[in-house]
């Protein structure tokens, strides 16, 4: 088992999560959390902005210490989207996280194709909740780079067959969880379109560290996946 | 890694129709030397999908000269007569340990009839059965062991996206065990169950090969369980359960 650092965990949240509201969502608790796993950086935004305020969410997002912002955009009220990305582009936000289906937003709602358009139209990239198969569609055949969080297993013949006509699409690790779902990827369009993600603390972080640390990759791939090709996402921003 | 035995109660051998090249037992066997887990029970993929005597015939065979691997027998809700048979052929063999039945296949929900008279059957056997929960349906397993005393139940997933139902079922139910395997990692859920369901109904599962290994190990470390207790989950429950001493002594 490989026992390097995580460069980068792409999906990391803090702040408060209603549904449970008895897990410790402060920013020094999962940074701590983060630390006991050996990832020592992440793309994180607060809870806030996903349940309630995207403005405010930012605002303390923009906030955390040792951390990658992600900013947030209300789906369900895109009329103040532009204002709200022209804010995020201007304090250096470089990624953008989409809560659709925790905002009730389908992907084929003018609200959301409208956030798409602005986060592309700027060079931002989004990382996406919600099913693979139904969320790719905004962002096909427009040479977008993109994070889907929530590709899983089940699905995977799907995101390989995006992802050999569309080069910036990128998988998170979290729930490709077949014995050879990671190394299958890799093999079948490289690691370029990989991406560690745990999504602590609302989920468990070891299962994917495990994993991510059992990966029976090349040293190159391994270290792409574990922060390189996210590195590579955002330094095009 | 763990200093001591591992029986993982939730394995399957065979290929499954998603995009995963997982069918051939090297797969089982790579994926427990990479974890260290001495002994697996397994059920076909093909039974639990499609064809139950099928798969569990074909089982049978590979078992023969797999010392590591124990198997289930396959049993569909919607053919008793089919299930009954296998029940007399495997279950008094070495190789078969316990019934594996899933919901949503046969398309049968643990309330249905077809499952009730299902259970009726295995009581008949004194069966150990792994069974398919995901969310509230866990709470109908209670009611199905109170009519049939001399099953044991192990809930798969531990009701997956509702392990806090999985809990209350369990807390008050001595023949109803939980196990973790799930892709689902909610934060929090092996220490919620364990900290309200007595130790002696835990066990270690993974869903592998369909799953790797690394989720339900992971979900387990992050519960910080007292060591007796991790040990008790990860080994000690299943070798009494399942009569398997004598199987982790010798692997």
């Amino acid at each position: 088992m490989r026992a390097d650092p995580i460069d980068i965990d792409c999906d990391v949240l803090c702040g408060s999560w209603p549904p449970r509201a008895e897990l410790d969502f402060s920013w020094p608790a999962v940074r701590a959390r983060l630390d006991a796993a050996g990832i020592e950086n992440a793309l994180a935004c607060s809870g806030r902005g996903a349940w309630f305020d995207d403005a405010d969410g930012n605002a303390e997002t923009l906030a955390l210490d040792n951390a990658i912002p992600v900013g947030t955009v209300n789906l369900r009220n895109a009329l103040r989207a532009t204002a709200v990305l022209d804010d995020l582009q201007a304090a250096g936000v470089r990624a953008v996280r989409i809560f659709g289906p925790l905002q009730g937003c389908e992907p084929h709602f003018p609200g959301y194709r409208h956030v798409v358009d602005g986060i592309l139209g700027r060079g931002m990239v989004p990382l996406v909740e919600g099913d693979l198969r139904h969320c790719w569609q905004p962002f096909a055949d427009r040479g977008a780079r993109v994070v889907f969080l929530d590709v899983h297993a089940y699905h995977l013949a799907d995101f390989i067959l995006l992802a050999r006509r569309e080069p910036g699409f990128v998988a998170s690790t979290r729930l490709l969880n077949a014995p050879d779902s990671i190394e299958t990827v890799v093999g079948e369009v490289g690691a370029s379109h990989l991406a560690f993600g745990s999504r602590t603390p609302l989920h468990d972080t070891s299962p994917s560290v495990l994993r991510m640390r059992h990966a029976r990759l090349s040293d190159v791939d391994w270290t792409a996946v574990t922060g390189g090709t996210i590195r590579s996402l955002l330094e095009k921003t | 890694m763990k200093d001591h035995p591992v029986i993982d109660v939730h394995g399957h051998w065979g290929p499954w129709f998603f995009a995963m090249d997982i069918g051939d037992v090297r797969e089982n066997l790579r994926v427990l030397d990479e974890w260290r887990i001495d002994l697996q029970i397994v059920s076909a993929s093909e039974a639990v999908t499609y064809d139950a005597p099928g798969g569990n015939a074909k089982l049978a065979r590979l078992l023969e000269d797999q010392p590591r691997l124990r198997g289930y027998v396959v049993c569909n809700p919607n053919d008793l007569t089919a299930c009954e048979a296998d029940l007399r052929r495997y279950l008094a063999t070495d190789s078969f340990v316990g019934v594996k039945i899933h919901t949503s296949y046969p398309r049968r929900a643990i309330s249905a009839p077809q499952m009730r008279d299902l259970f009726a059957l295995l009581n008949d056997f004194d069966a150990v059965i792994l069974i398919h929960t995901w969310g509230g349906d866990v709470l109908d397993l209670p009611r199905l062991l109170d009519a049939n005393p001399r099953l044991r139940v192990i809930a798969a997933h531990m009701g997956a996206d509702r392990w806090d139902l999985a809990a209350e079922a369990a807390k008050d139910c001595d023949r109803l065990y939980l196990e973790p395997s799930c892709s689902i990692t909610d934060a929090g859920q092996v220490a919620h169950v364990a900290a309200r369901v007595p130790e002696g109904q835990l066990l270690f599962g993974t869903d592998a090969t369909l799953i790797d290994p690394a989720v339900s190990f992971g979900l387990v470390e992050d519960a910080r369980l007292a060591p007796a207790t991790a040990e008790a989950m990860y080994w000690r429950n299943a070798a009494e359960l399942f009569g398997l001493q004598d199987a982790v002594r010798a692997s």
